[in-house]
């Protein structure tokens, strides 16, 4: 019975695993961290799994999971050094396929969202994987309304950064 | 167009660069155990409940309570024992109950919410202890003073005002709590900062 449970925790996470990821590239600058909280969270996950009931969708339930574990368990290790700035900077990777002023101001957004407070991650992060406002506000367990008033304040921010 | 509208489309893109772990890197995650806050939290507390009623052991077992019978206050000894023992099972199973009630699976609200509830519990029980000890001895140096002939003896020969003694007494009980409750709100800021930090962010969005 154990094993089953395992095998199809890893499995599932295994093709999931891309949630996990991009929690880890929103929330940690360096390779080292974002393993670290990778681990962090596989753990939370797999202590929550035997409660995981087939009702909500495996991703749906990894959201809040991962997400709970990057804002409130985590404690960043020691061997973490800041590099963000360095870091969001060479965040991204296919460069190539924009002309130099989008390219630029992509750069330029990453290394705004890394500024933000781990809150206001969190919303910017559940917004760029398209979900709704009620998920959003079921995850963070704040009112629908709050939700998009934060969002909008956070957009608001983030261009205020990009124009000082 | 939207900068944010932007992002979002370029995030998709990044799909494709993230790292991919195979079934045995991620089994091998699940066999490590966790470092998370909510463990220290949890280890943490317990050293506390184990520190203090050790204390109260401690000094059962040793000289100062037998003095304290000594001096007629047998009663009054038994009388505490019986209050702090109660007091350590209505936290013990306060924070037990808190504990049970953190679940990743809530919304960061409540999840937040649950731990900050365990931390409290904690601090209430060592806040507890703090007063019943600063009133036990201030207490007992009050009776020994003004009912114990050897005392009343020594003060009645004029030595020593006994107002000063009493004010000196308290003082320095004050200021033993005092640094206690100093040291102790240092740890429990470096544990609870950040977590205190988002709550509040969180709590300031729903007002």
């Amino acid at each position: 019975m154990n094993k089953e449970l395992e095998h199809n925790f890893v499995t599932n996470l295994e093709q999931n695993q891309n949630i996990v990821h991009k929690v880890c590239r929103i929330y940690t600058s360096d390779k080292e961290s974002h393993n670290d909280l990778f681990q962090e969270i596989t753990i939370q996950l797999w202590k929550a799994y035997p409660k995981f009931r087939g009702d909500a969708k495996f991703s749906t339930w990894m959201y809040r999971v991962a997400l709970n574990t990057a804002i409130t368990l985590y404690r960043k290790s020691k061997r973490s050094i800041k590099t963000a700035d360095l870091d969001s900077l060479s965040f991204r990777i296919k460069a190539d396929e924009y002309d130099d002023e989008v390219e630029q101001q992509l750069k330029l957004m990453y290394a705004a969202v890394k500024q933000l407070n781990d809150i206001e991650k969190a919303l910017v992060f559940l917004y760029l994987e398209d979900k709704s406002y009620k998920e959003i506000s079921e995850t963070m367990g704040i009112s629908e309304v709050n939700a998009r008033v934060k969002m909008n304040r956070v957009k608001t921010k983030l261009k205020k950064i990009l124009n000082p | 167009m939207d900068e944010l509208e932007l992002l979002k489309k370029d995030w998709k893109k990044q799909e494709q660069g993230l790292p991919k772990l195979s079934y045995n890197e991620i089994y091998q995650m699940i066999l490590q155990k966790s470092s998370s806050m909510v463990k220290w939290i949890f280890i943490i507390s317990i050293l506390e409940f184990v520190l203090w009623f050790s204390i109260d052991i401690g000094a059962r077992l040793s000289s100062s309570y037998s003095k304290v019978e000594d001096l007629g206050m047998g009663g009054f000894s038994i009388f505490t024992m019986v209050i702090s023992y109660s007091v350590l099972l209505y936290f013990m199973i306060k924070f037990y109950n808190n504990y049970k009630k953190i679940q990743t699976t809530d919304s960061a609200k409540v999840l937040m919410q649950n731990i900050l509830n365990t931390r409290k519990t904690v601090r209430h029980y060592v806040w507890v202890n703090l007063t019943v000890l600063g009133a036990i001895v201030i207490s007992t140096i009050l009776y020994m003073l003004f009912f114990t002939d050897e005392f009343t003896k020594a003060l009645s020969g004029g030595v020593v005002p006994v107002i000063s003694v009493i004010i000196v007494a308290i003082i320095i009980t004050l200021l033993f709590i005092g640094l206690l409750a100093l040291v102790y709100r240092f740890v429990y800021g470096i544990l609870t900062r950040r977590l205190k930090q988002n709550y509040k962010e969180l709590e300031k969005l729903d007002l």
